[in-house]
């Protein structure tokens, strides 16, 4: 591999990482509150993507698209929340398996709605265009996409560790009961976490849509890697899924160039190698 | 009669209706009937971790596909015999369970869920990207069946015969001392190591030889199908097979088929009237998951069994609904 493929090899998984964070972020905050494995989050992923999709043929607007997408599927996530997972509260496997419901609705009703056909929404005008990174040209809207994942995890982190919402997150996390006893409204806590967390889901949905593609099967695909992600950097860690995105989007871009018919198997050593020496992941509490 | 010579004499009617249905009715609802009893086959493989041992897999579809891809790349791609194809097929697939075991052994719970998931779609992955050994997308057709089940009725009766010798030899499983450390598992690990249990070891053996019970499920599909391709080992064909499980009762030998009936008539039948049979397919999970827990088994055993053997009187007096709880997957203590 030449210096420059290295580059932009490196490039590719570092800005991928960032994508890959946003889906993985949501999913990582709404397990670390609430203790729910949303395997519901590739839905979101895909349903914010088609409708940004939708919104993009309508108004040709892409930032409104992100806008409709982020809002449309954190609409759903407060439905889903309000509706259904707060029937089974302090059940994981009937959350867990409420949600793999949905996923099947989700992908049926996408499939019904934008057809089988894969789809890509183009990338904004500004950033359709190429910039040099350290003598090799690269596409401006994925640069655009690390700078978005950054902001995203300088604003998680400001908002959970820094602020008052973030400060009865963090309770809630700890020890949920004591937090109630003080009068915090963990009820509305945990609603506005999921929707966080599928807000996100849907805002990577459009940004992936023009980054990769969208398909049937890419709800399935993000969803592995969401997963990868978070068993890497332990479950309910902002800085594991930090970590774990890029860690998974680097083995994963340089798998792909290097043995692109076992991208996907590479994917899995570095997942089976924590499970057998650090089952709780990179940054994530024992026990 | 007692309680337990109905439930023999039940078993034996259900069995000669199967062997009879050819008799009564046409190759289609024949070709449902081999479905339910080969996908209830993988429905009872998962339920033998997911039921009795309490750990909800979501990967068990790609076990499945190590055999039917095992069957399919040794038979049509490397032209072996079809009995020396089947059996590197399982060989195949007691090796990777035992490994994908290794690394869920240590996990629990929702860990367990997530990292099944994972190796699941790996198998995926491989099945869709490595087109040199696996076609790719457009999987591999053409798997043989045996010459001696050529005929639609013929290979029923090869699926009867196998699905039933598979479902004695997990109910016995279920039964043995080994059957009782895997409850154990499920319902109380962290008490089982002062008893002189291990429970790694325990959920190791019987999630390999639950990925046995799937291959053998796996072989079965590729032969009926005479096709296996990437979507018979995706994340939605393991999570149809969780749903057959807990549709029918999790944690019970019958329900296994019961739920699996149900999810191939909704994907065969219905789906001839319905064209989003996919969605009443999520929605029936949402509705099992909120209002029946226990299944159909577990419906069956309130309103028609308890009351049956109650009336009976002679039988065991009857512990009510606690066997109908009692096979529920453990939920775990939340901190």
């Amino acid at each position: 591999m030449s210096t420059e493929e290295f580059q932009l090899q490196l490039l590719n998984g570092v800005t991928f990482g960032a994508l890959l964070f946003l889906v993985a972020s949501g999913f990582t905050l709404i397990f670390g509150l609430m203790r729910i494995v949303n395997l519901a989050q590739g839905s979101l992923y895909l349903l914010g993507g088609y409708v940004g999709l939708s919104t993009v043929r309508a108004t040709g607007s892409f930032w409104l698209a992100l806008l409709a997408g982020a809002a449309a599927v954190g609409l759903a996530g407060l439905i889903v929340e309000r509706g259904l997972l707060r029937t089974v509260r302090g059940k994981p496997m009937s959350e867990i398996l409420l949600t793999v419901g949905l996923s099947f609705i989700v992908a049926d009703l996408a499939l019904a709605t934008w057809g089988g056909d894969p789809v890509t929404l183009e990338a904004p005008p500004g950033l359709d265009t190429s910039t040099g990174v350290f003598g090799i040209t690269y596409p401006t809207f994925r640069l655009a996409v690390l700078a978005l994942g950054a902001i995203v995890a300088i604003g998680l982190w400001y908002l959970l560790e820094r602020t008052r919402v973030g400060a009865m997150v963090r309770a809630g996390v700890d020890d949920r009961e004591t937090a109630a006893a003080l009068g915090i409204n963990v009820g509305a806590v945990f609603t506005g976490v999921f929707v966080l967390g599928a807000l996100l889901a849907g805002l990577a949905g459009v940004v992936g849509g023009a980054y990769l593609s969208l398909f049937p099967g890419a709800d399935a695909e993000i969803l592995t890697y969401s997963l990868v992600v978070v068993v890497l950097g332990g479950l309910g860690s902002l800085r594991g899924a930090i970590a774990g995105s890029l860690l998974v989007a680097l083995i994963y871009t340089f798998g792909q160039s290097l043995v692109p018919d076992l991208a996907y198997f590479v994917l899995f050593a570095p997942m089976a190698l924590i499970l057998i020496f650090r089952p709780q992941g990179l940054f994530g509490r024992a026990g | 009669m007692t309680a337990s010579r109905v439930k023999w004499a039940g078993l034996a009617v259900v069995l000669l209706l199967a062997a009879y249905l050819p008799y009564m009715v046409g190759p289609f609802y024949i070709s449902l009937a081999t479905q339910a009893l080969f996908f209830g086959l993988f429905a009872l493989s998962i339920n033998l971790i997911s039921g009795f041992g309490g750990m909800i897999t979501l990967g068990h579809a790609g076990l499945m596909g190590v055999a039917g891809y095992g069957l399919a790349i040794l038979s049509v791609n490397e032209g072996w015999g079809l009995a020396a194809a089947i059996v590197g097929a399982l060989v195949a697939t007691v090796l990777v369970s035992a490994f994908f075991a290794l690394l869920v052994v240590r996990t629990r719970g929702t860990y367990f869920v997530m990292v099944t998931l994972a190796e699941g779609m790996v198998i995926w992955g491989i099945a869709l990207r490595w087109s040199e050994l696996t076609g790719g997308e457009n999987g591999i057709p053409g798997v043989p069946k045996p010459d001696f089940a050529d005929a639609y009725w013929q290979f029923y009766y090869l699926v009867l015969v196998v699905v039933a010798v598979c479902t004695v030899l997990i109910a016995l499983l279920v039964r043995s001392p080994f059957g009782l450390g895997l409850k154990g598992v499920r319902d109380a690990e962290d008490r089982l190591a002062p008893l002189g249990y291990n429970a790694a070891v325990h959920k190791l053996i019987a999630f390999t030889i639950s990925g046995f019970f799937a291959g053998v499920a796996g072989l079965l599909l590729a032969m009926y199908n005479s096709f296996i391709g990437p979507s018979d080992v995706f994340f939605l064909a393991s999570a149809e097979g969780l749903l057959m499980s807990i549709l029918g009762g999790i944690g019970t030998v019958s329900g296994a088929f019961a739920g699996a009936a149900v999810v191939v008539i909704v994907t065969n039948w219905v789906s001839t009237y319905v064209d989003r049979w996919q969605t009443l397919l999520g929605v029936v999970f949402v509705l099992v998951v909120l209002f029946a827990p226990d299944g159909i088994a577990g419906a069956w055993q309130r309103h028609v069994w308890e009351p049956l053997k109650r009336r009976l009187g002679r039988g065991a007096p009857a512990p009510a609904p606690a066997a109908a709880t009692e096979t529920r997957p453990r939920e775990e203590v939340r901190s």
